[in-house]
């Protein structure tokens, strides 16, 4: 009897004390509190429009991949008035999802949020926005995004550079950035007129839909988040228990995505703090009550902001080092089918293993430059670390015959000649070095470089004034 | 100043306190026990002369060993100023790293199929057989290019041997092994991580070296102390006893130039340097150099370079400032 009354009294302190927490750990629901609100919404977070464009990217990677036409994939970039059907993440009997044409999710576009900023890496000196519909162009025109001549996997490149080049950006270069200053989309009034929110509650739930995250994302651990996006996870992912993904707020989209991956290697907790900064500022966001944020508030949050854009940044520096990293593998796994002759592979078995072999190595590079030149997008200017990634990745890769594409012409790309893979595999290493160096990554998938400063360590320093 | 004091106490601290360096406090108490049980069981001391013997106030204070500690001091200071320019094994390696995939002779990952042992034991092994030769290759440069032997007479100089001499060591020379050290790793680790990939490790206990520990461990610090412990003669053939290299330091003519090695005495087998140890008391020094080139520390500093200068001045009718080197092979 004692023993059962302690039980029920523990089980209630345990109660007690983790509701609360748990709570703390998911994005909303939080109060209307915008002054002279007479409508009847209870939850002030709105962030459909973001989803909408997540929705998007996922589909226009999706139709590049498969072939589609080139006004299928414009539409999933410019939007389209009629209906527009989700491609990815599609209902299946293991994982049944509540959208089928994104336009009921949102009615929105990624043209209009893509960089506006000039991206040297690219060929072409084209803005952010210009290198998107180039490379949705130039995709049409190949077989399924794939251009074997210069060694591009556009279904990589348009959705890796979607993520950084309109989310990233519109997240750290707007949201987070000026419209978190005191006298734009103020907490005192509505975000725009007839809106039911303030202007920082929905400033700051925009940047969330960027970032990507389920709203119950913090509850779960990488691996469950991880297996939401690769739609291994039905029963973490319906939150709310519908038996439907409500792909509002119960999915994992793009660097949220990316985060928890690398997360589930135990070295880095990328996604959790992100996500709680968002959670933690948007508490005070909502606490202010409908008033406009007092200096100090506005400072809490912008401290919140700097967490979540420095932490989101080193995510994208990950995703440099690991795919530098796969690159300079594969460069190794391009010569092997080639037999040390680098200019001719013969036999057919050995020509659709090299082909094979390239086709990787395109994609990882395009994961890795759509990476790269995500990282100009977050308005903040990297100088010369900048010039040095972007002179590491190449306009291109170095395809086995020495060529590498190095700008444009006349809607053409240009090519260099008498480059070298091995010389390509070390700008490769340098790249990874610089990603330590310069954003201090710590997942570092793929890993080239450990080996070298684990041994350093182990054997210790060698500077010695000690005789024999 | 406060921030320099910390940096160069814990400097000096680490010396004893790490057990990757030789004069890490587990080793001298290992090689004082082993120098004990030496003459109690070998000599047939009785413990207390054992003690007294080995913890002999004639030598730990003598002039020379106060000479030791000075210098020991002193170049702790100037290593800590000089690291942050000094080149590390690290860049070493990773220029090596890189130039090596220019090369077209040899594959990336040629042997990254070979497995976590074989990578760690071939680079452990290796990287010991390396790093003993080139010690003994640096060791023998400094005894024959003369304006070496006028920086290593500063190691030499010294009159009574204790572990402390180690560290009687011109900054020169310094460099010099420094240099070394950070070639043979950067050298090892670029070959070993271009061949096995990253899998190469090194094999250790206690986080160090597994040969480093062995050497150390098992008394090399008596290499430098006046407790003239001998291997049985084929044990000498290969692994350099204490008495080996105690003869090394010997200011006798006949002891010139022999017994460069290490761990291993291999290495001088192969160039006709080896010698047997001797059943014999010997005495350190540089002989008549000796009192001129220790007049004071200031001195021992300053003496390699005059000799330097003289050298540029006069060219080669310098007066003659190294040893002998004896052709003899007297294995």
């Amino acid at each position: 009897m004692r023993t059962s009354k302690l039980f029920i009294g523990s089980a209630i302190c345990v109660a007690m004390i983790s509701a609360p927490a748990f709570a703390a750990d998911i994005y909303g629901p939080y109060p209307v509190t915008l002054k002279g609100y007479s409508g009847d919404k209870t939850n002030s977070v709105s962030y459909s429009g973001q989803v909408g464009r997540q929705l998007l990217h996922n589909s226009l990677k999706k139709a590049i991949g498969s072939g589609a036409s080139l006004d299928v994939t414009m539409s999933y970039f410019n939007g389209s008035d009629g209906e527009l059907p989700l491609l990815d993440p599609k209902s299946s009997d293991s994982f049944k999802v509540d959208v089928t044409d994104i336009n009921t999710v949102s009615r929105t576009n990624l043209s209009g949020k893509a960089y506006k900023g000039s991206l040297p890496g690219w060929p072409g000196n084209m803005t952010g926005k210009e290198v998107l519909e180039s490379m949705i162009t130039n995709a049409a025109a190949t077989e399924k995004g794939y251009d074997s001549t210069h060694g591009y996997d556009y279904v990589q490149l348009v959705s890796k550079f979607t993520m950084g080049g309109v989310f990233y950006h519109q997240a750290c270069d707007n949201y987070l950035d000026e419209k978190m200053n005191a006298d734009n989309k103020p907490n005192d009034k509505p975000y725009k007129d007839g809106a039911y929110y303030t202007g920082k509650e929905h400033s700051w739930d925009e940047a969330f839909g960027y970032w990507g995250a389920a709203a119950h994302g913090a509850t779960l651990s990488p691996k469950q988040n991880y297996d939401i996006t690769k739609k291994k996870n039905m029963r973490d992912a319906d939150a709310n228990g519908d038996g439907v993904v409500n792909l509002k707020s119960e999915m994992n989209y793009a660097h949220a995505y990316y985060a928890a991956g690398f997360d589930k290697g135990g070295n880095t907790n990328y996604y959790n703090t992100i996500t709680k900064a968002f959670i933690d500022g948007r508490q005070i966001i909502a606490d202010a009550n409908g008033e406009k944020l007092t200096d100090s508030q506005r400072r809490e949050v912008k401290r919140h902001a700097r967490t979540i854009c420095s932490n989101w940044e080193k995510v994208i520096a990950e995703a440099v080092f690991k795919y530098a990293g796969s690159v300079y593998s594969n460069i190794e796994a391009v010569k092997a089918t080639m037999g040390g002759n680098m200019w001719q592979v013969s036999g057919s078995s050995a020509q659709a293993e090299h082909k094979a072999a390239l086709r990787k190595y395109a994609k990882y590079w395009g994961e890795l430059a759509g990476f790269s030149l995500s990282l100009h997008a977050s308005g903040v200017n990297l100088g010369e670390i900048g010039v040095k990634m972007d002179r590491l990745v190449g306009m291109g890769p170095v395809m086995p015959d020495g060529t590498q594409v190095n700008g444009m012409s006349n809607g053409k790309f240009t090519v260099a000649s008498g480059k070298s893979m091995d010389s390509f595999g070390v700008h490769m290493l340098k790249l990874q070095n610089l990603m330590v160096e310069e954003f201090g990554v710590e997942a570092r998938n793929n890993d080239k470089i450990s080996g070298i400063s684990n041994l350093a360590e182990v054997l210790g320093s060698s500077d010695s004034a000690e005789n024999d | 100043m406060i921030e320099w004091f910390d940096i160069i106490s814990s400097e000096l601290a680490s010396q004893f306190l790490n057990p990757k360096k030789r004069l890490f406090l587990g080793y001298l108490l290992s090689a004082s026990i082993i120098a004990i049980l030496w003459l109690c069981l070998i000599k047939r001391h009785a413990f207390g002369s054992s003690i007294r013997a080995v913890f002999d106030r004639r030598i730990w204070f003598s002039r020379s060993s106060r000479h030791d500690v000075i210098c020991f001091m002193v170049n702790r200071v100037l290593f800590t100023w000089l690291r942050p320019v000094l080149v590390t094994q690290l860049a070493v390696a990773t220029l090596l790293f890189q130039l090596l995939h220019h090369q077209t002779l040899v594959p990336v990952g040629l042997f990254e199929d070979a497995g976590y042992l074989v990578a760690a034991i071939s680079f452990t092994l290796f990287f010991f057989l390396f790093d003993d030769f080139t010690r003994f290759a640096v060791h023998l440069a400094l005894h024959r290019v003369p304006v070496l032997w006028a920086f290593h007479k500063f190691h030499h100089s010294a009159e009574t041997l204790t572990p402390l001499t180690v560290t009687r060591t011109h900054p020169i020379e310094g460099l010099l092994f420094t240099a070394r050290s950070a070639v043979v790793q950067g050298v090892s680790i670029a070959g070993f991580v271009f061949l096995f990939g990253n899998q190469v490790d090194l094999l250790t206990i206690f986080g160090v070296n597994i040969f480093v520990i062995i050497f150390h461990g098992l008394g090399s610090n008596l290499r430098h102390s006046h407790i003239s412990i001998r291997y049985p003669a084929f044990i000498e053939r290969f692994l350099m006893s204490p008495a080996q290299h105690q003869l090394h330091h010997s200011e006798a003519e006949r002891h010139f130039d022999r017994n460069f090695g290490v761990a291993l005495s291999v290495w001088d087998r192969m160039i006709g340097s080896f010698h047997h140890s001797v059943d014999e008391k010997v005495s350190f020094g540089i002989g008549r150099e000796t009192a001129a080139f220790t007049r004071s520390v200031w001195s021992m500093y300053w003496s390699p370079f005059r000799f330097l200068f003289r050298r540029i001045m006069r060219g080669r009718n310098a007066p003659a400032a190294r040893r002998r080197f004896h052709q003899t092979n007297t294995v």
